[in-house]
């Protein structure tokens, strides 16, 4: 994949999150996003005069607002400022995040906010996500965001019993890791224990996907401030480095009509991992990174997944799950903010995944900031059609020279 | 380039897209709309540090980003129009049938317009800058629309402007030639007669006559049947569902547009006096309000009392204020409005008044009076009495009259045989000549329309009458 050196490095300076949660009938929705705006401006230390341009993006529709961008303005602070909007469903608040990083590494602007939000319960998400779909072929068809391909997949390949249970086993882990972030929407306080009962009491959603297994609708915003490395350096004592990204997707994985040996589900993740991991001389994921934030929407998928993006193979994905390398203290901690499944308020989702593998850059992420140094993070978007967005962060400024500040 | 393309076998996939939603107003938007709702109060907030004032209110000032949210600020119901729109085609999602006019009004004290509907004026006439008033809906919604819409501000103190200068048509200029051939029509004109039926008045209740009408819907169903049998204008003093008689803005076009709607045809005359205790401002703005085609325009301060006919004893006494200052700026404000006065006359002394402020010449021809009789006040009907006051009219003026009580009969059978018109209605007299109580004004006008064959005058219509009195042509 043909890819350029960056015209100049880029720096997270300032990440601002609101309480993630079901209801926010207390705010609406520029009252919201200005909670996570002020959060950021503060943590960075700046005022919004700093800020050049801001990127703003949501789901289309969620909330059934027309051009948000426009109306969120007293929220934002983007009057009198450049304001993009980008939506490009569930990986948009990764894909705001590439934006603010490209249009600060162009040149274009020195400082640039990206903001992710979402008020889940004033809108009708499945009804928004069926409109999605090609009105020919699949419209009539849909059932929203949620799919049991992947719980059968799992279970055809590793057998009943070890599929379950590890996907229990994630689901438990994001549980205990969602109890220590204060922002996070669901934590049930489940143990170890239960895996067996829930498998058996969960309700099912769609074939083997259980309740327990799926992410929630939330309500809340994200906002990060990203600096050109002059700016990030002057202004910031902890600039986390935004090394790399990529995006990669496909419309036809509507794969509606059954699991087909001959035609596997086309594996965007594992391509986009590949291309970036080559282009940055990553050759052992598992061993270069120190924490992942996935954007995991459901357990089955997650455990999949991780197979893709850490370049695994065979059972070694299930491995991880199982022996809990994947939780706070293990070998490679993922999500330890509790992840989609504990949080998801859609169009902030993705990028709230690169400010949390910030905050652990930083070693600001509190209670669920992980043990050991982190050095090098690793963010994940993820959305309807199999979009697969990736973004590597780095603690230090050292992976290639700094041309230019 | 050809758009011919070929369309043979395309198939076409028809959807709709109907989604769910709720919408989290927030504290900010919630105080907002309950504070509208249950106080009918408009509340804004205003930024400290750069004085902005923002309606709808913000929690942030946009320009410096100062937290707001405590800072409410009352905004009054007026404001101006900074812009608006014509809505010119009918659709389900619109609030009102077109074609209807969406202004930008920024309320006095507020730093930025919101949108809303603006009624009671012609879209023609719509100016920036113009003053508007809010009209706070009858039944909440709890939206927006618990401010029904706007209108042109009432005139506080009525404006004492120069009138339009249509110069050919006032008291002090020579008539033209064309005027004066219009004059010989309207002369042979009148030799048909006007029936006005006036439905309620002010003071006549349900308990002393069951058809008195209190409703809209009653006025309409009552107008619709007066206009059947024969008269081509009503007047009318709108009544709350109490029997009160009301200066509610809202009350009153809602009693003018049930009328309109119901018998298009009809003229409708509103009164200007209303009822007792009402302020100049209250009896003025109402008028121009509504805009009626025509309205009263009472000439003399008086008693306007409720004596015992036998005893003399005194029930209520009024005093009914009607200043030279009032009949300038009363008879000023409609002839700018385009409403018709009907210069009412209780005694020689009122078209003297009349005759006085008519020389500052705003009043356009041809002038309309109407003479009453009985008001225990005024005079009592004497038919020589009634002839010295048809002499004492302008050259071209028409006349109509009314009587209270038992002169209503006598008085505008005088003026069937005067050449003049005749009003009957319940705000007059609630009985029939028999004595009995009228079915309804109908009833009266049905007698009216006898008494105008005994004296061979033919009546009216509405169209006719229009032309008669110098209305607008329909
Ligand atoms: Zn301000």
């Amino acid at each position: 994949m043909a890819h350029r050196k960056k015209n100049r490095n880029v720096g997270i300076i300032g990440i601002g999150q609101t309480k993630y949660s079901s209801h926010r009938e207390d705010v609406n929705q520029p009252e919201m996003i200005h909670e996570a705006v002020i959060a950021a401006l503060k943590d960075a230390g700046l005022t919004m005069k700093d800020v050049d341009c801001i990127v703003h993006g949501n789901m289309e529709l969620f909330e059934m607002v027309h051009q948000p961008d426009l109306w969120h303005t007293l929220g934002t602070g983007a009057y009198g400022k450049d304001c993009i909007r980008i939506t490009t469903g569930g990986t948009v608040g990764a894909t705001v995040a590439c934006a603010a990083d490209n249009l600060v590494a162009s040149g274009m602007y020195d400082i640039v906010m990206a903001i992710g939000f979402e008020k889940l319960q004033e809108g009708h998400t499945t009804g928004g996500i069926t409109n999605m779909a090609d009105p020919l072929w699949f419209r009539h068809l849909q059932t929203g965001a949620l799919t049991g391909t992947k719980a059968y997949d799992v279970i055809k390949e590793f057998g009943e019993e070890r599929a379950k249970r590890a996907s229990l086993m994630y689901r438990i882990i994001m549980d205990k890791h969602a109890g220590l972030n204060p922002n996070a929407h669901r934590a049930f306080g489940l143990e170890f224990e239960q895996i067996d009962d829930l498998i058996k009491t969960s309700p099912r959603l769609v074939g083997d996907l259980k309740l327990i297994e799926m992410c929630s609708q939330s309500d809340g915003a994200c906002c990060v401030i990203f600096a050109c490395e002059k700016k990030a350096k002057e202004l910031s004592k902890k600039p986390v480095w935004v090394r790399d990204h990529i995006t990669v997707h496909r419309e036809e994985v509507f794969v509606m009509f059954g699991y087909d040996d001959r035609n596997p589900f086309p594996a965007t993740h594992r391509f986009a991992a590949e291309q970036l991991y080559t282009r940055n001389g990553v050759t052992s994921p598992v061993d270069y990174f120190d924490v992942f934030e996935m954007y995991d929407p459901a357990s089955w998928w997650a455990v999949d997944w991780l197979r893709d993006f850490f370049m695994l193979k065979g059972d070694e994905h299930l491995k991880l799950v199982e022996n809990k390398e994947i939780m706070i203290g293990g070998k490679i901690p993922v999500n330890p903010s509790g992840g989609v499944i504990g949080s998801n308020p859609i169009g902030a989702t993705a990028l709230v995944r690169v400010a949390e593998a910030a905050l652990q850059v930083r070693g600001d992420a509190g209670a669920h900031q992980i043990p050991t140094p982190v050095n090098h993070a690793l963010a994940s978007g993820f959305g309807g059609t199999m979009w697969t967005v990736l973004m590597m962060l780095e603690k230090e400024l050292n992976w290639q020279e700094a041309h230019n500040g | 380039m050809s758009l011919d393309f070929d369309r043979k076998d395309c198939f076409v996939v028809d959807g709709k897209l109907a989604l769910p939603y709720t919408y989290f107003a927030g504290r900010m938007g919630s105080k907002f709309i309950t504070t509208l709702r249950d106080e009918k109060k408009i509340m804004g907030v205003k930024c400290p540090v750069c004085n902005k004032v923002y309606v709808p209110p913000r929690q942030t000032c946009e320009i410096d980003m100062t937290d707001i949210r405590e800072n409410w600020v009352e905004l009054r119901n007026t404001g101006e129009v900074t812009n608006f729109t014509v809505i010119r085609y009918d659709d389900k999602h619109l609030p009102r049938k077109a074609p209807f006019i969406l202004a930008l009004v920024k309320l006095d004290g507020a730093d930025s317009p919101f949108a809303h509907i603006l009624e009671g004026i012609v879209p023609e006439e719509v100016t920036l800058g113009m003053r508007v008033e809010a009209v706070f809906a009858k039944a909440t919604t709890s939206t927006i629309l618990d401010i029904d819409h706007f209108e042109p501000a009432r005139v506080s103190k009525v404006q004492v402007s120069e009138p339009a200068p249509r110069a050919q048509e006032h008291a002090a200029v020579p008539k033209s030639k064309e005027e004066l051939d219009q004059d010989e029509r309207r002369k042979a004109m009148s030799k048909k007669i006007i029936i006005t039926a006036a439905l309620a008045g002010a003071a006549t209740m349900k308990n002393q006559n069951p058809a008195v009408p209190y409703s809209p819907q009653e006025f309409a169903d009552d107008a619709y049947k007066c206009w059947k049998a024969g008269a081509a204008m009503v007047h009318v003093h709108a009544r709350e569902d109490s029997g009160m008689a009301t200066h509610d803005h809202g009350r009153i076009k809602d009693t003018h547009d049930a009328i309109r709607e119901k018998c298009p045809d009809l003229i409708v005359n509103m009164s200007s006096a209303v009822g007792m205790g009402k302020t100049a401002e209250q009896r003025i703005s109402q008028i121009i309000h509504v805009k009626p085609e025509m309205a009263s325009l009472n000439t003399n301060t008086m008693n306007f009392s409720l004596v015992d006919r036998k005893s003399g004893k005194v029930f209520i006494d009024f005093v009914f204020e009607n200043t030279f200052t009032m009949l300038q700026d009363f008879g000023k404000a409609m002839e700018e409005a385009g409403v018709k006065p009907e210069m009412e006359l209780y005694d020689m002394g009122g078209l003297d008044n009349w005759a006085l402020i008519a020389k500052q010449g705003f009043f356009t021809r041809p002038f309309n009076f109407n003479f009453v009789w009985g008001v225990a006040g005024g005079q009592a009907f004497r038919p020589d009495a009634f002839m010295t006051m048809k002499h004492a009219l302008p050259e071209g003026a028409n006349f109509t009259t009314c009587g209270v009580g038992t002169d209503q009969f006598p008085a505008i059978t005088m003026s069937s045989l005067a050449g003049g018109h005749m009003r009957v209605g319940l705000e007059d007299n609630i009985r029939i000549p028999t004595g009995e109580l009228a079915k309804g004004s109908y009833e009266q006008v049905e007698w009216a329309v006898k008494i105008a064959q005994i004296a061979g005058r033919e009546v009216a219509t509405p169209d006719e009458a229009r032309a008669i009195m110098g209305l607008r042509k329909r």
